[in-house]
């Protein structure tokens, strides 16, 4: 079964009313739905509330879903959209927090670590929505141009272009930080 | 200063998009050109950085918090199948079949709370009660069984999208009506979900409060039904649903509102 027969077999799973079908697709997604909605948003609490948001708009809008594109970029519309209205109504933007989780890395790993990312968001931050949405689906959600294209419903070359230029500003904002 | 070929050729290659034509044309302009290594060298850099962040771990209880807002709460009033399909009666006393065909139409509400005999006192027909495990949002479910004709209709909500959901077999093509009027919801959307054929069901359409689709055949299909405003009050229980058979013109069951 390819990607598309999953996507679709899943939707009729949850539009049929399938608890566990449910679960998979927020299984699935969550994660991925929440870091993009934490690289846009900049902090953890608006990043939680978008990923809520777009669960609902995605159940609530499944019957719209046409299974010619991949559910995954689907998906990944509504989170773009979504943590960019949060953006728009003005939520408050956070950067990196203690909630930055250290994991096993050592204190003084996970201290220059932890500044890093918090440098690297603050740069992300710096960036125009439009800027800051190509970097973080190609370098944090690893999507492709053509998925990305289909995510934001742009052109591929206008994709190469935006990358190209969002690169070049976050090098430069992140040499402004003395991080580059 | 570089071409811009150059810097699209140097960014396609990191991102790993570049065609084998392409490369070739990058290696030459590499190798000839110290600005052109330096950018690549940049970019690698930075591409470096990005991918050295950390991925965000979601809060614990977030993936509860989602499942918990799409299961509705249990129901301790709104609309039922009984309420839904008490409205059904024979078009006509002419229409023998439309009375026999209706004592076929059976429906079993999920809530054991809300069965009484008189639900079910006058029904024949394929009666299908609750199952362990039976997904929260499945609410209510209607069984049909006629000559030449069976299926099921379900009626779902979740946060004010109400979904009709349609399964039906038929020898003959069969026409099915679901009106709307003073139930306060409109109409949303229509999906088939899967038919025996590749074709999508033979018609529909909407015209005023009432939806018409034409089917042949086993056809499962959605019809998707929206709250007209806030504002309005939500009567799912005056939603009516006919069918009518083009054999002999004759009409399975009408709605009393009709």
């Amino acid at each position: 079964m390819n990607s598309y027969s999953r996507d679709h077999a899943l939707v009729k799973r949850c539009l049929s009313g399938e608890r566990q079908a449910l679960e998979e697709m927020v299984g699935l997604y969550e994660k991925p739905v929440y870091n993009a909605a934490y690289r846009i948003l900049g902090n953890p609490d608006d990043a939680a509330d978008a990923t809520q948001v777009v669960f609902l708009k995605t159940f609530e809008h499944l019957g719209q879903y046409d299974p010619k594109y991949k559910l995954f970029s689907w998906i990944y519309r509504i989170a773009v959209n979504e943590s960019i209205n949060q953006l728009k109504r003005g939520r408050k933007q956070q950067p990196l927090d203690d909630q930055e989780v250290a994991g096993t890395r050592s204190p003084e790993a996970a201290l220059a670590a932890d500044d890093l990312s918090r440098e690297i968001q603050g740069g992300l931050m710096d960036l125009k929505e439009d800027y800051r949405t190509v970097i973080v689906l190609r370098h944090f959600s690893e999507c492709s141009y053509s998925q990305i294209s289909e995510i934001l419903q742009i052109p591929e070359k206008t994709v190469k272009s935006r990358l190209y230029s969002a690169r070049q500003l976050m090098k430069e904002t992140l040499q402004a930080r003395g991080v580059h | 200063m570089l071409k811009e070929r150059t810097i699209f050729l140097i960014n396609a290659d990191i991102d790993g998009e570049l065609p084998a034509d392409d490369k070739k044309e990058l290696e030459v302009i590499l190798a000839s050109s110290d600005e052109a290594r330096a950018m690549k060298a940049e970019l690698l850099r930075l591409n470096n950085l990005l991918d050295s962040v950390p991925d965000q771990s979601p809060p614990a209880d977030l993936s509860e918090q989602i499942l918990s807002q799409l299961a509705p709460p249990p129901r301790t009033g709104g609309f039922s199948l009984a309420g839904l399909f008490s409205s059904f009666q024979p078009a006509s006393a002419g229409l023998a079949f439309a009375a026999g065909l209706l004592l076929t139409v059976g429906f079993y509400e999920l809530s054991p709370n809300h069965q009484s005999a008189g639900d079910t006192a006058s029904m024949v027909g394929t009666m299908v009660a609750s199952q362990p495990g039976i997904p929260q949002l499945l609410e209510n479910d209607m069984f049909l069984k006629g000559d030449g004709f069976s299926g099921t209709v379900s009626l779902r909500e979740n946060e004010g999208i109400y979904v009709l959901s349609f399964d039906l077999d038929s020898d003959n093509s069969t026409e099915i009506e679901v009106g709307l009027d003073r139930t306060g919801l409109s109409f949303g959307g229509f999906a088939e979900t899967q038919g025996d054929r590749d074709e999508v069901v033979d018609s529909v359409a909407i015209s005023g409060g009432t939806l018409r689709v034409v089917n042949q055949g086993r056809q499962q299909f959605a019809v998707f039904l929206r709250e007209n405003g806030p504002e309005k009050d939500i009567d799912a229980a005056s939603i009516t649903i006919a069918f009518t058979s083009d054999v002999g013109q004759r009409k399975y069951g009408v709605p009393e509102s009709q």
